[in-house]
């Protein structure tokens, strides 16, 4: 411990690396050994030699990068050695397959938390504190104006937001992988009974989600021929990347929402040109942050991913944890 | 009838773009709701009222101080969100959860018209503590609407328009009676909403009140291919548009934001109560150069507007002048439906019966404009570069045989605005917007050459799209040279086109000179900073036009 280039992981070229393993997390260029928390694309990139993850993300990954990666898969809680190094994943109850990664050596205990979230989710595994010395934890939505509402309370407004408009297509925009299969599994249990349609992105998500056993509605694929009477009242997921541009066209007296965090705040809801706003997060808040922080009884914390300015500041002023930031 | 259901109308309004859907939720709100409830929603909703009842700061401050919170945590959460009144709405979310919720049944009118005016009898302590209180007494839901009101940024995308279109279908009756009967101060209560919607039209209920205006609109090519003939020529004058209104004697003022003004030019009141017709104009007033015979600068005339009652001093400094350039009513006849061209007729022929009353001399006060008389449209064109030198900002061309309608109808009235004076200036520094801009680098200021020094000139923040905003905002993100609070002194690189209409030196500015109204009209990529004007053209143009 002391100076910078003893900590067992650090900061190269933009992302976490443990140089004694000689192993990149979440590279963003092809390298020679990645460990990937979990599937979204700003997470992995194609073209790495080796890949390891649970065998959840394995399997998202083999459909996004295609089936001939060489990846090694390891349970939730298996520890596995590279160099003297133990690793292990834990759930970080981000999306399915999402982890932690906790890496033990010398007796020192490092825990990078990845994207990770507290609030209830039942299409992936809750969250699970894990104990450490050093922690990398990320930093999305680190200031308490971010605070989420219980997720069924956002899963009756959309619903009541869809029922109230019976002669309206209620278009609602949400990240293919995760948040599509969470609002899913969230809205069946609504009053909302009509029908759900979600764009082949979703629809092939949603597929593999079920394969690995988890409980989500059955949706119905949307094609481009149908008859906008057929879809009055019905709810269709898509990916924002179709929230601009000609596709929207495809339907007649519609209404638009976006599914994310950021919504919560009045300026980027207006911002964003959608109609409605609906704050629903698979990051966690500034409270769930804290929480992680605090019960991981870290005592050296680092932020990666946002802006961690407030957040760091606040820990060395009210809790007394000792921050330390990254060298470029 | 609670809060709970103008909490819902404001977030129906807030999540809607389309214009009918608005309308059809107003109206529902107000067929559903009680009268007096009606009332403050339309106070409200117009947005006629926003007065501050405590400042942002203070309720920043009050939240830091009873659940001790760090004022720079507050001060950083701002810069996201760009309005106090959201932002401690957010922190105080799941923080008043433990206290019943008294307050959940309370409707609009005891809030508005108890609640929160009761703040201001209490001392700084009680009042502290009584904010604590109905923050903890009234349901999450409705902070937001409670914080804005106590702020006075009480703000939703609703336009008196809409309050009249809805108010116009729920009862049936024309929209432009609505409208009339929208005009002027409107003060919540039961009355003044029956009023609104009684289907029963009284015309001398209405009769202090203005009619609603007549607009101008941008003027477009198609224009040229018509005969000169069919229009009369005016100046466009830089001042405060006004219905000059007298019937059964009573003088009042009314601008086109619809506020009665006579306090503020009562010598204008008091001239005009002694002319024995009643008639109602429409004009301009001005700050007039009586020995020149042209207008004084718009930056006098302010001198003026917020200033009631003024001395008879500041009557001289800046004698005022009204111009007449319409007649809508004359001697309780409406004549609004006649062409505009015997209007004139009838504007001239009364105005000179007025003038040759020698007990009464108005023409210290009062004018009526002149008109112009271009031979075609390039000699009109010509009359237009000259505008800058009676200090008027172009043309007004009106159709001859239009009647006066309302708003801002096509095809009637065009303005014909002098082009903008220009300069190429470099970004120097930028600053977080608020409101809708919250978070995004989106107020700029502009640098001209002096020798080898780039000097401030101007600030502005319109004229980019939202693409280019953004675009922008990534890169001052990243040619940040230092931060002071939200403002960024930047890397000079960017070159834009700032019109601007006005020139004038300055000794307040380091550069020694002032820009009215600067805005961007271009982001000049195809210029290096080195392109870029400097202070002496700037100086050039201000002689040029001078």
């Amino acid at each position: 411990m002391g100076t910078k280039q003893e900590y067992l992981i650090r900061h190269k070229d933009g992302n976490l690396y443990c140089e004694l393993a000689d192993i990149w997390i979440d590279p963003s260029k092809p390298v020679k050994k990645a460990l990937i928390t979990h599937a979204h694309f700003d997470h992995f990139t194609f073209g790495c030699e080796e890949y390891i993850s649970t065998k959840e993300t394995a399997i998202l990954l083999k459909e996004r990068v295609g089936g001939n990666i060489k990846i090694k898969t390891f349970e939730y809680g298996e520890e596995f050695k590279i160099n003297g190094i133990n690793i292990s994943f834990h759930p970080s109850g981000h999306i399915l397959g999402s982890s932690q990664i906790r890496f033990i050596f010398a007796e020192e205990k490092w825990l990078i938390s990845g994207d990770f979230k507290l609030q209830k989710d039942e299409t992936c595994k809750q969250f699970k504190i894990i104990k450490t010395d050093y922690l990398i934890s990320e930093c999305t939505f680190g200031l308490p104006i971010f605070k989420w509402d219980e997720t069924n309370k956002i899963a009756n407004d959309i619903s009541k937001w869809i029922t109230n408009s019976p002669e309206k297509t209620s278009l609602l925009f949400c990240y293919s992988l995760g948040k599509a299969q969470r609002l899913l599994n969230e809205i069946s249990q609504t009053n909302f009974k009509g029908n759900i349609y979600s764009h082949d992105s979703i629809h092939k998500m949603n597929n593999i989600y079920k394969k690995l056993g988890i409980d989500i509605k059955d949706t119905i694929k949307i094609e481009n021929k149908k008859k906008i009477d057929e879809l009055k009242g019905s709810l269709i997921l898509l990916p924002p990347s179709l929230s601009k541009g000609s596709y929207l066209k495809n339907f007649k007296n519609i209404q638009t929402a976006f599914a994310s965090g950021w919504m919560s705040i009045r300026a980027l809801r207006k911002r964003s040109g959608y109609d409605k706003g609906f704050a629903i997060s698979d990051h966690a808040d500034w409270d769930g942050i804290l929480e992680v922080v605090k019960k991981s009884e870290a005592k050296n914390v680092f932020f990666h991913h946002g802006d961690s300015e407030a957040l760091s500041k606040y820990l060395v002023e009210k809790e007394s944890i000792n921050v330390l930031f990254f060298g470029k | 009838m609670s809060l709970k259901k103008f909490s819902e109308l404001f977030l129906d309004l807030d999540s809607s773009n389309s214009t009918n859907n608005k309308i059809e939720v107003i109206k529902n709100y107000f067929f559903s709701n009680d009268p007096i409830d009606n009332s403050w929603a339309i106070y409200l909703l117009t947005g006629k009222s926003n007065k501050r009842f405590i400042s942002g700061r203070y309720l920043k401050n009050l939240f830091s101080q009873i659940y001790e919170y760090p004022v720079w945590l507050i001060d950083t959460c701002y810069l996201k969100v760009g309005d106090s009144a959201e932002v401690i709405t957010l922190l105080l979310k799941n923080k008043t959860t433990s206290r019943k919720k008294e307050l959940s049944d309370i409707s609009l009118n005891e809030l508005l018209s108890k609640t929160i005016p009761d703040l201001s009898k209490l001392n700084e302590e009680e009042k502290n503590l009584q904010i604590k209180n109905i923050w903890e007494r009234l349901p999450e839901d409705y902070h937001l609407i409670f914080n804005k009101i106590l702020t006075g940024t009480f703000r939703v995308g609703v336009s008196i328009g809409l309050i009249t279109k809805s108010i116009s279908k729920l009862i049936n009756v024309d929209e432009e009676i609505i409208s009339h009967r929208m005009m002027g101060n409107f003060k919540p209560s039961i009355d003044s909403y029956e009023f609104l919607i009684n289907k029963n039209i009284n015309l001398e209920e209405l009769n202090s009140k203005p009619f609603p205006f007549l607009l101008a609109n941008t003027i477009e090519d198609k224009i040229f291919k018509n005969s000169i003939n069919d229009f009369q020529f005016e100046w466009k004058y830089d001042g405060i548009r006004l219905q000059l209104i007298k019937r059964s004697g009573n003088v009042s003022l009314w601008t086109r934001g619809q506020e009665l003004v006579n306090e503020s030019f009562p010598e204008l009141v008091e001239k005009m109560s002694h002319i024995n017709d009643d008639f109602v104009l429409d004009g301009e007033l001005l700050v007039w150069n009586f020995k020149e015979q042209i207008a004084f600068d718009f930056s006098l005339l302010q001198k003026r507007i917020n200033r009631k009652s003024p001395t008879r001093s500041i009557q001289i400094k800046y004698p005022i002048i009204f111009i007449a350039y319409d007649f809508l009513e004359i001697n309780g006849r409406d004549i609004r439906e006649i062409k505009l061209e015997n209007r004139r007729i009838e504007l001239e022929k009364y105005f000179s019966k007025w003038q040759n009353k020698t007990e009464n001399n108005i023409s210290d006060i009062f004018k009526i404009c002149d008109l112009i008389f271009p031979n075609d449209w390039p000699d009109a064109l010509t009359y237009k570069e000259k505008s800058r030198e009676n200090n008027t900002e172009g043309l007004i061309i009106k159709k001859k045989t239009s009647i006066y309608s309302s708003g801002r109808k096509k095809g009637i009235w065009w303005k014909y605005k002098v082009d903008p004076m220009q300069l190429d200036a470099v970004l120097i520094y930028a600053k977080a917007g608020s409101g809708r801009r919250a978070g995004l680098y989106t107020d700029y200021s502009f640098a001209l050459w002096k020798d080898e020094e780039l000097i401030k000139f101007a600030s502005a923040y319109s004229g980019l799209t939202n693409i280019e905003i953004k675009e922008l905002d990534k890169w001052i993100r990243k040619n940040t040279i230092e931060k002071f609070g939200p403002v960024r002194s930047l890397k000079p690189e960017m070159v834009f086109e700032i019109s601007f209409e006005k020139i004038q030196i300055s000794k307040r500015h380091k550069s020694g000179i002032a820009v009215r109204f600067p805005r961007i009209t271009k982001w000049r990529r195809d210029k290096k900073i080195n392109d870029a004007d400097s202070l002496e053209n700037a100086y050039e143009l201000m002689k040029k036009i001078s």
